[in-house]
């Protein structure tokens, strides 16, 4: 999938790469659509019953041992939390919504951070649904070859390029 | 970059997170409170480099240092201050997936 045919030779280009004035995502169309796709059932997910324990991870506890203090706290952040994931989202989908944006557009720090700390929320709920808890299942599932885990893995290989990206030299 | 408080500053050395406070009778009094950053098998080393680095201005080498320290012992603190300071840290590591959590310092788990 990181093999994309440039005048006629195999070239590896990774999928998002600093530019001139920003950063660019060099995915192809079936690629965007599929991220597109994940940042729905993302958002729908965030915007779900609290209760899931697929969210466990993107909404964790502050406090551990003082109950009254993490009541506190998610009383006054899990909203906030989830306000900024969706607005992380949003910014996501229309940065790949065919509607509002093409292949090529350059995106400034934000959204390219955006878009990290988004894929990387995907790859956090797939661990969970995975059963990624400890570094033998994390083993286990390198050689798993389910869609489900080689989703993960092309998550895992376009967020590791996008801080390659980010990372100052 | 879509930050909305201004990062604590901390000191240069990996066992003092304390910040830029010298005393250290203000120090227990005002900034007794720790972030802590938990090992997990699923962010990637690079990411919770990259992280560290955004967050709270640290090098490559401090970042990475504070990062390996995660991995190998499980947990790092990674930032000090009042509570109100630590739970913003706290928030702005959740909003990247971090595993954060704060606590008192000296309240037990630390160290």
């Amino acid at each position: 999938m990181a093999r994309r045919t440039i005048l006629g030779r195999e070239k590896f280009v990774p999928p998002v790469i600093k530019v001139d004035g920003g950063w660019q995502l060099t995915l192809d169309v079936e690629e965007r659509a599929l991220i597109t796709r994940l940042m729905g059932e993302l958002r729908a997910l965030i915007e779900g019953p609290d209760d899931n324990a697929l969210l466990g991870r993107l909404f964790p506890n502050a406090y551990l041992d003082d109950e009254e203090k993490e009541a506190e706290y998610q009383r006054l952040m899990r909203e906030e939390l989830v306000a900024s994931r969706v607005k992380a989202i949003e910014a996501v989908s229309a940065l790949l919504d065919p509607a509002s944006s093409k292949p090529g557009d350059v995106w400034d720090e934000a959204q390219t951070i955006a878009f990290m700390q988004s894929i990387n929320a995907i790859r956090l709920v797939l661990g969970s649904l995975l059963g990624i808890d400890d570094d033998e299942s994390a083993d286990d599932a390198e050689t798993a070859a389910t869609p489900e885990h080689q989703l993960y893995d092309f998550l895992s290989w376009l967020l590791e390029w996008t801080v390659r990206a980010l990372s100052p030299d | 970059m879509p930050t909305t408080l201004e990062p604590v500053r901390l000191s240069q050395t990996v066992m003092e997170p304390a910040v830029e406070l010298t005393s250290d009778t203000v120090n227990s009094l005002d900034r007794p409170w720790i972030v802590l950053v938990w090992n997990d098998p699923v962010n990637l080393m690079s990411y919770v480099t990259y992280v560290f680095q955004k967050l709270f201005g640290f090098s490559l080498e401090k970042a990475t240092e504070l990062m390996l320290d995660v991995h190998e012992k499980g947990r790092a603190v990674v930032a000090s201050g009042t509570r109100e300071e630590a739970e913003m840290h706290v928030f702005r590591l959740h909003e990247h997936s971090l595993w954060a959590t704060m606590e008192h310092d000296g309240s037990g788990s630390n160290g």
